[in-house]
């Protein structure tokens, strides 16, 4: 377990793959636009599709480390893989400059919608159109919950976990840190007494 | 029934900053707490008004939680969004941020695989469940459930379809097809 001090102090942007060259106005404006335009939730699809494909400032394997440190972390996983990102270019102005970025665009929007939305509420169609939207994206959210439940062969065990979480929680609506509480160390330490192997 | 709009802002933070840290698996996961909060608790929205403010944050582009700006900006205006929004992201941010500094360094190891596979399912779970709790709130009830669960294996079957033509579609069928 006991790892060399001087690999605890280096910094991760030393690490690989990180273009040392990108400014901190650059990393603002590239993830302004990315917020700006990234439609349907799934932010961190459309950070792969940018940030790894097309412009190569992180390479894959940085990305999908990024990916599991964020999966193990509470908050919105957009935003998880855009301060991770930020921090790899920039450090801590790199993640607050790809953060605000992120949030600038859909902040001004959102209320911009909002504001023609409080103008509208009276009509009946918007209600209607608004609940169709609405169906659509939680059916996206079902479908990326149940590809999430699958990723990685979990096993019997694994669906075990997501189908009692999915009773407590989605079925029973108990408060959801309790679950967490409980069920958490269970499936860490069964995790635990089978290390990965094949 | 009109607070101060320093107590107003005080009262998001502490809705939102606490759930930012319990988001496990991804926002969706504290959508029914957010729910909950906003409607039954703090009567800062109606039934209806949540589920046209959740329905409005996804037509907007980014990452999916705005809906706790509109919330906001409904009860305190461009401050109350402003505040919202930094107390549902900033926790979480600095959490990972600081937390990854020393993450890297243990990867591979059997606690860390551990973790990151005892979690992997719960998180699922949770995701799953802040659907369900979407559904719930949805005032139009078994026509959003049908669609919803058209829109979820369609999604299945084609994963690359771009979901905005979903949602423009679904806006589409409701205009024309009174429910």
């Amino acid at each position: 377990m006991a790892r060399p001090v001087a690999d605890l102090i280096a910094t991760p942007s030393g690490v690989s793959g990180a273009d040392a060259s990108v400014g901190l106005w650059r990393i603002f404006s590239v993830f302004l636009r990315l917020g700006s335009t990234s439609f349907g939730g799934g932010t961190a699809g459309w950070l792969h599709r940018d940030i790894v494909l097309r412009r190569g400032w992180i390479d894959e394997a940085d990305f999908i480390r990024m990916l599991s440190l964020g999966q193990v972390l509470p908050g919105a996983n957009g935003i998880k893989m855009t301060v991770l990102i930020g921090q790899r270019l920039r450090g801590v102005l790199g993640a607050l400059a790809a953060l605000f970025g992120l949030l600038a665009g859909p902040f001004v929007i959102v209320l911009a919608l909002g504001a023609i939305y409080a103008r509208l509420s009276g009509i009946a169609l918007l209600h209607h159109m608004l609940d169709g939207a609405a169906a659509a994206v939680i059916g996206l959210t079902l479908a990326t919950g149940l590809r999430a439940a699958g990723q990685g062969s979990p096993g019997a065990t694994g669906l075990a976990f997501t189908a009692v979480t999915v009773f407590c929680v989605g079925v029973l609506r108990w408060p959801m840190l309790p679950v967490l509480v409980v069920l958490a160390p269970l499936s860490i330490g069964l995790a635990w007494r089978q290390p990965r192997s094949g | 029934m009109r607070e101060g709009i320093g107590a107003t802002l005080l009262a998001l933070i502490a809705v939102f900053a606490p759930l930012s840290l319990l988001s496990f698996g991804g926002s969706n996961a504290v959508m029914a707490d957010i729910a909950q909060q906003t409607i039954n608790i703090h009567h800062w929205t109606t039934e209806r008004e949540f589920a046209d403010l959740f329905a409005l944050s996804r037509a907007a582009p980014g990452p999916g939680s705005m809906l706790t700006a509109l919330i906001g900006w409904k009860v305190a205006g461009v401050a109350g969004a402003l505040t919202a929004t930094l107390a549902l992201y900033a926790p979480g941010a600095i959490l990972v941020f600081a937390v990854s500094r020393v993450w890297y360094r243990w990867r591979g190891s059997r606690w860390h695989s551990a973790v990151e596979r005892g979690l992997a399912p719960i998180a699922a779970g949770l995701f799953l469940s802040g659907g369900l709790a979407l559904l719930r709130a949805e005032p139009a009830g078994w026509p959003v459930w049908a669609a919803a669960a058209l829109t979820t294996v369609v999604l299945l079957r084609w994963p690359k379809l771009n979901p905005l033509l979903l949602l423009l579609a679904g806006a589409l069928l409701f205009a024309v097809v009174p429910v």
